[in-house]
């Protein structure tokens, strides 16, 4: 058995729910045809392996294949519809190759050509994207704005200051969804220095998405099951109890204060989070991010938290783990503490403060 | 190596399946693990690494691996691949915005040849939140039905309340247990 060398965090047990049965003939042949196979593969891959795994054959063929795509998404315009698509389905099934390539060629790359690798994979992914939005329009997921969707969606009308989003989720070989997937996404997106909020009625049990918002303070006063934070700049975001995760995701300059059960962090940079969290929290691609226990209260709080089932009584907001730290001997850079001295107290709306 | 040694040798083994657990981060994963084995799922961390449980079902026993799906890890998801009987992969129905993603990372999967002889079971999960996406949603979305290389199955189930994870395995195991019983 193959065990990864870095994040070994295993955990095993068993129980037992029935009776063991003896094993078959039939299951022992196969068994047996497992292993030779298993053996046989092995073989073959150290006979390519004096060729293959080296990193200068890596590099050249990686090389090779993503300026392919490259030209492959640059040559693709949007006059003829159906070869746009077959263009970029081949472009799509090219790069889920060298992410294969460079799957199977991890073990023998060093550290920096797979960070190098990945990320110029990451940008062939994204430029994709840009194509598909570019010269097939409506393929993915597109955000409309409120006039539009009141045509399809018959709704209540939103509070003024209050901004629906409109999810149209259509799958990526373009066959869109019937109507009845059309839903709104509880939110905020694309504003600035706006005061924000949401009453407990419009965020229970939903999945909340706050994106793009910059110098914003947001209210959210209820307790909704899942809150996505993403893009944000200069914000205030306070929530009430979020039943399952907070995802935060591109995020700076920004003041969280939240309780939830899970707490996920990426992307963010020089930001305070005032939390309550149940299980242990974690950052993966993060620098800067500081912790403090969270203190909001607003009038509707405790049935708000007796609604998200959260455990008040249990506080891991110290107990951060780090996805690109594991050593487990030095503490991560990457976050600290907020001082008790220089912890905030007060989250009035009318007050004016500077992080 | 004769068979009679062969059978010698394992004499002792038990009836043995190993399932893989994949999917993105915050998917349910794990929550869904903790739930069939009857456990607490209030206390769960996201996964930094992987948890393994082996059950007794319907006489067989399971070994069921679950690894973690944050970005950091997912390159290592290949170090499991070996001797995998049924690959079960959880989708988080209400995350719209990652459904794309979602479907790229099963697809490259699906492509890879220690994969091959592994039954897809996919769970539509969190069915229990009232803006998820049905199971036919799900199906479509992730263009389940192009998929010719693997026996597939998608259910919609809730890892909270316990909603159809029992009927997924079993399905799952009916289908391994077929697979290899025909190929006698
Ligand atoms: N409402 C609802 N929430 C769920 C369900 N399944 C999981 N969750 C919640 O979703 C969050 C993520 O669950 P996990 O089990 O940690 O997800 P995971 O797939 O193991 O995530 P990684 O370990 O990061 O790969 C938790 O807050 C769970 O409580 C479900 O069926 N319904
Ligand atoms: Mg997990």
């Amino acid at each position: 058995m193959d065990v990864p060398a870095a994040p070994c965090r295993g955990h095993e047990d068993s129980s037992s729910a029935g009776d063991v049965v003896r094993v078959p003939e039939r299951i022992l042949k196969r068994e047996q045809a497992r292993l030779e196979d298993a053996e046989r593969r092995k073989e073959v891959k150290e006979r390519h392996s004096v060729a293959e795994e080296n990193s200068d054959f890596f590099t050249k063929t990686f090389s090779r294949d993503r300026a392919a795509i490259d030209q492959l998404i640059d040559t693709c315009s949007g006059t003829d519809r159906a070869s746009a698509t077959r263009t970029l389905e081949e472009a799509t099934a090219k790069t889920q190759l060298l992410q294969k390539f460079l799957n199977d060629s991890m073990k023998f790359l060093a550290q920096y050509d797979l960070r190098q690798a990945q990320a110029s994979l990451q940008k062939l992914q994204t430029s994709l994207t840009e194509k598909r939005d570019e010269v097939l329009p409506k393929k993915k997921f597109a955000f409309r704005s409120r006039t539009k969707a009141k045509e399809e969606v018959a709704e209540a009308a939103a509070p003024p200051q209050s901004e629906e989003t409109v999810v149209d989720a259509v799958t990526p070989a373009g066959v869109r969804f019937d109507e009845t997937v059309y839903t709104k996404q509880c939110g905020f997106s694309h504003q600035e220095a706006a005061v924000l909020t949401k009453t407990a009625e419009e965020l229970l049990k939903q999945d909340v998405l706050l994106s793009h918002l910059t110098d914003c303070k947001v209210r959210l006063l209820g307790a909704p099951s899942t809150l996505h934070i993403k893009h944000v700049r200069g914000c205030e975001i306070l929530c009430g109890p979020v039943s399952s995760s907070v995802f935060v995701d591109h995020c700076r300059d920004s003041t969280l204060v939240v309780p939830c059960q899970q707490l996920r962090t990426h992307n963010t940079t020089a930001t305070q989070v005032y939390l309550h969290v149940t299980s242990r929290p974690i950052i993966e691609d993060c620098s800067g991010v500081s912790f403090a226990p969270f203190t909001w209260s607003y009038p509707t709080l405790d049935r708000d938290f007796e609604v998200s089932g959260l455990d008040r009584t249990r506080n891991n907001w110290t107990q951060v783990d780090d996805f690109n730290w594991l050593s487990a001997s030095t503490p991560s850079p990457n976050w600290t503490v907020v001082p008790e001295g220089d912890r905030r107290t007060t989250w009035d709306l009318n007050e004016a403060h500077e992080i | 190596m004769g068979l009679l040694t062969i059978l010698k040798k394992m004499k002792h083994k038990e009836r043995e399946m190993r399932l893989l657990m994949l999917g993105l981060d915050n998917a349910g994963k794990t929550t869904i693990l903790k739930k069939f084995n009857g456990e607490d799922v209030s206390t769960i961390s996201p996964t930094l690494g992987f948890n393994i449980k082996t059950l007794e079902h319907r006489g067989f026993k399971l070994n069921i691996w679950d690894v973690g799906g944050q970005k950091s890890l997912r390159s290592y998801w290949r170090n499991y691949f070996e001797s995998t009987d049924g690959l079960v992969w959880v989708v988080d129905s209400a995350d719209r915005l990652r459904l794309d993603d979602c479907k790229r990372e099963l697809s490259v999967l699906l492509l890879e040849e220690r994969l091959a002889g592994a039954t897809l079971l996919v769970f539509a999960n969190k069915q229990d939140l009232p803006g998820a996406l049905s199971k036919e949603a799900i199906q479509e979305a992730m263009g389940l039905d192009d998929i010719k290389t693997h026996h597939w199955c998608i259910m919609g189930c809730s890892a909270v309340t316990g909603e159809n994870l029992l009927s997924g395995v079993d399905w799952l195991l009916d289908d391994i247990a077929a697979r290899v019983f025909t190929a006698d």
